[in-house]
């Protein structure tokens, strides 16, 4: 009787050890299989014809930008020869020039610091964590925010050059910069003076977020020192339609 | 020895599992940002926020064409291209904030607890939204203006701005009412997070903004 009750004990403590796994196995599969189904029906249907005039968009957007570059110049040079001939014409083009560079619409290279942002690579961050793991929108806007308090001259993000009119958006996890279509890794050039920059990056209480998330779930955030940093001119439109001046 | 066959069987079953979650890990980990994996409601939005893009490019491609015609003839004629460096000027002085501007636009009134980094997202969506000159409280915001925490307060440009903060911006009342108030948006957002503090957006047809404190950094 004994004997029966103890062999009984065992074989309902190994089933039991295999209870648990075989709940979490099916768990797992059932999970991976229906992350998998959800994909499938909608983002088949619909998502090639709306990637590729995705791409279509971008494609002649990059053609717009050089259309534009190209008739600034062709202004620039004619007024650039009219400037020559009076003096009054001369001073307006020196302002023009000033304003110009202000506003990022020509090229700089200097001294100053890269920021890089990517998303984690490290395998095992928690579901619930994934979120913290990857990089967003508000995080390349402290950076840039962190840039021009620390006394930046001039700040690209991934070559697009950040002026008064430029937004960082974004959409499901595809991030615009003046309204062109990124992907991490994120480089930020900032042209500026470099110990000021760097002490400002290296401030405890800015971007405390970004570097917690690079300690615990390994979001990429570097800042070195660089010289002869290459920062295009923005060569999207100015935009101004409604606002008048005073 | 039979303890011994369940603990192999276990342990076969153990490495299975973490083989599984180990996959299941990996493929979010490869989250790819190709354009492949979104979601066709995220595709909509960028499509129609590329094409909007592009339509404004086109448009101040025809209007610098125009611009470069006449001042040739200017040239030809021989009355020189002062007209045009005056245009260029003026739009240049409002795209840099170097000048005061006025012009339709809309106003967010924040009554409440608010911080710096909330600002900073306010003012880059209403960017977003094609906003051509923006000002907080009696300040305005510029090329490189930045936000940063103040006692009781936000800081722009280093100046301490006290609440309730008024938020202008000019360009397209309609536009920059909707990206604001829209389902979703970033006043919505605000709602749940500043839940104590009172959001009032409206449509303004006439602001006037003054020109950047700070000239020539």
């Amino acid at each position: 009787m004994g004997a029966v009750s103890v062999e009984q004990k065992r074989r309902l403590q190994r089933q039991l050890v295999l209870l648990v796994p075989a709940l979490l196995f099916g768990l797992l599969v059932s999970l991976q299989w229906r992350t998998q189904s959800e994909r499938s029906e909608l983002t088949v249907r619909y998502n090639a014809p709306l990637t590729d005039a995705a791409s279509a968009l971008q494609n002649e957007q990059n053609g717009l930008k050089a259309q534009l570059t190209d008739l600034r110049a062709r202004l620039d040079e004619i007024q650039r020869n009219a400037g020559t001939q009076s003096g009054t014409a001369h001073e307006l083009q020196t302002r023009i020039e000033e304003l110009k560079a202000r506003a990022g619409l020509t090229d700089r290279t200097g001294d100053g610091v890269v920021v890089q942002l990517d998303d984690s690579h490290a395998t095992g961050v928690a579901s619930k964590d994934l979120d913290k793991s990857i990089c967003h929108s508000t995080d390349l806007t402290d950076i840039v925010n962190t840039a021009w308090r620390g006394g930046a001259d001039a700040v690209a993000v991934n070559d697009e050059r950040i002026v008064n009119s430029s937004s960082v958006y974004c959409v499901g996890s595809t991030i615009m910069v003046n309204g062109t279509l990124m992907s991490p890794p994120f480089s930020v050039a900032v042209i500026g003076p470099q110990n000021a920059l760097l002490a400002a990056y290296d401030d405890p209480t800015q971007l405390s977020d970004i570097k917690q998330r690079r300690d615990v779930q390994g979001l990429g955030f570097t800042v070195r020192r660089a010289s002869a940093i290459h920062v295009p001119a923005y060569s999207g439109a100015l935009n101004i339609r409604y606002a008048q001046p005073r | 020895m039979r303890t011994n066959a369940g603990g192999i069987a276990a342990a076969v079953i153990a490495l299975f599992l973490g083989l599984l979650a180990a996959t299941q890990f990996r493929s979010q980990d490869v989250y790819s940002r190709s354009l492949q994996l979104e979601t066709p409601s995220s595709l909509t939005t960028l499509v129609a926020n590329l094409s909007e893009r592009n339509n404004a490019l086109r448009e101040e491609i025809f209007d610098l064409r125009l611009r470069v015609e006449s001042a040739q003839d200017a040239v030809a004629s021989g009355k020189g291209t002062l007209s045009e460096g005056e245009r260029q000027l003026t739009q240049l002085k409002v795209f840099t904030a170097q000048s005061a501007a006025s012009g339709p636009g809309i106003s967010v009134k924040i009554e409440g607890a608010f911080d710096e980094r909330a600002l900073s997202d306010l003012v880059n969506e209403l960017r977003n939204a094609g906003a051509e000159a923006i000002s907080v409280n009696e300040m305005r915001v510029g090329p490189r203006s930045y936000f940063t925490p103040a006692p009781s307060a936000i800081a722009v440009d280093g100046r301490s701005l006290r609440g309730p903060w008024m938020i202008r911006a000019i360009g397209s009342p309609e536009v920059i009412y909707v990206a604001m108030t829209r389902t979703g948006g970033i006043i919505g957002q605000f709602e749940l997070i500043y839940a104590r503090t009172r959001f009032s957006v409206s449509k303004e047809s006439a602001l006037d903004l003054p020109a950047l404190a700070t000239t020539l950094r």
